[in-house]
């Protein structure tokens, strides 16, 4: 064996030794710096993904406009098609405007992220958002869209975060049942699939589908009190308590804008 | 150097290959993910020497141990050590496979990078069940495991072709050839 083969060698035993008995602080630091090289990549991508994406819209925009020339024959081609582009604009500026008037509305202080990437993981349920430590982002903040909780931040780095659906396992949030006094916690999968379980309600609740969850904001936890959580859809009492499934109010399978909440106004 | 060239390009595959299956979107009924990790690793332990292998596996541990560490209280719930187990065994394994073949086969891939992509799902589902406790092994479970292997098996290919001709070639695969 040659003697750089040897030093290979034992510079590898020394590197899987180090990783192996590395702290958590140390590893958190690594993630942060590990994210921040990922950073570059998950934003082309994500550049990339939308373009495509927004491809796809075009040629549904044109199917659209072949079957409204079937039925209208009296106009043509070229000027659906403006219609078609201008109706686009219209969404857009209407989701706009409701994405800001929801944060003037609200009473939070919050910062407005793009979704750039779903986890790939099959047991996590988190996505990436493009603000990271650089915009006063820290661990543990709620994240939000005008329809209600989607989760909590957790590794930041400088301009990357990853945030933990409320679908997931490990994100586990206090919560109120509307008109009740029925108080559970709720948690995702370990398979998430985007319903949320309610667990640690009374045997005898009477919950029924539709009732809306609110977030109960216990004292020094990481969430605030009355923030949307979910609609029930189902109910069954279990051996020692209740649980009802509910539907998270936020679209999860379809993030695109979300808020951290940095504090109170 | 040419050995050198392809550990480079096989290093930076690796976080590109994590930032394009976080954007590929789950597939209906179960959401599945696509894995294009394992098949990255897979092509390189394979195409590598042994040494470079060993390395390159201990890169991918990381790579994917830092993808998965989830911060709880400030805490990660896991560290590294059960990635670099599972690569560097994963490493070993693969390196006697193909030296039993002579050289690097695409078969050999595709079904290395299924077979890890299959343990490595399967793998990380033990240890959460075992940290967290409770199994629910149901369908989803199961769909979760199975598809992105079966994804893998079928992606490997592309890779080798993509890839084959920075492949060194040993000298025992020459002789074979001869």
């Amino acid at each position: 064996m040659k003697k750089i083969q040897i030093a290979a060698l034992v510079a590898l035993v020394a590197a899987v030794a180090f990783l192996c008995l590395m702290g958590g602080g140390v590893l958190s630091e690594l993630q942060s710096r590990f994210f921040g090289i990922l950073s570059p990549l998950t934003r082309s991508g994500h550049a990339v993904s939308s373009s495509l994406g927004s491809l796809g819209k075009d040629l549904m925009s044109l199917d659209q406009l072949q079957s409204e020339y079937d039925r209208v024959l009296a106009e043509n081609r070229r000027l659906r098609a403006e219609n078609n582009g201008l109706r686009d604009l219209q969404q857009d500026n209407d989701h706009l405007r409701q994405v800001l008037g929801y944060r003037e509305r609200s009473s939070f202080r919050l910062i407005p992220a793009a979704v750039l990437s779903h986890d790939g993981n099959a047991w996590w349920s988190t996505v990436r958002i493009n603000r990271g430590s650089r915009d006063g982002i820290a661990p543990d903040m709620p994240v939000i869209t005008d329809r209600g909780l989607v989760g909590k931040t957790a590794a930041v780095s400088g301009d990357l975060c990853e945030v933990v659906l409320v679908t997931d396992e490990n994100c586990k949030v206090a919560a109120k049942v509307e008109g009740t006094h029925e108080q559970g916690i709720s948690s995702g999968s370990r398979a998430p699939q985007g319903e949320l379980q309610l667990a640690f309600l009374s045997k005898l609740a009477d919950l029924q589908p539709g009732q809306k969850v609110y977030t109960a904001g216990v004292s020094g936890g990481v969430f605030p009190s009355g923030i949307a959580l979910g609609t029930v859809k189902s109910f069954h009492a279990r051996e020692l308590d209740g649980e009802a499934i509910l539907e998270p109010s936020a679209d999860l399978g379809s993030l695109e804008e979300v808020f951290v909440v940095t504090g109170a106004k | 150097m040419r050995t050198v060239f392809l550990f480079l390009i096989l290093l930076i595959l690796l976080p590109l290959s994590v930032a394009l299956q976080d954007q590929i979107p789950g597939i209906p009924p179960a959401l599945e993910r696509i894995q294009l990790l394992p098949v990255v690793f897979c092509f390189g332990v394979l195409a590598l020497p042994l040494l470079p292998a060993l390395f390159f596996a201990l890169s991918a541990a990381v790579v994917q141990g830092l993808t998965l560490v989830q911060l709880q209280s400030g805490q990660p719930e896991f560290g590294l050590t059960l990635p670099v187990v599972f690569f560097l065994g994963w490493a070993i394994i693969l390196q006697m496979a193909s030296e039993a073949t002579r050289g690097m086969r695409w078969e050999l891939h595709a079904l290395g990078s299924s077979a890890v992509t299959l343990s490595l799902l399967g793998g990380e589902f033990l240890v959460i069940c075992a940290k967290r406790g409770g199994f629910p092994l149901d369908m989803t479970v199961l769909l979760r495991t199975a598809v992105p292997a079966a994804a893998a098996l079928l992606l490997a290919p592309l890779l080798y072709l993509a890839l084959r001709k920075m492949v060194p070639i040993s000298h025992e695969a020459v002789e074979a050839a001869q």
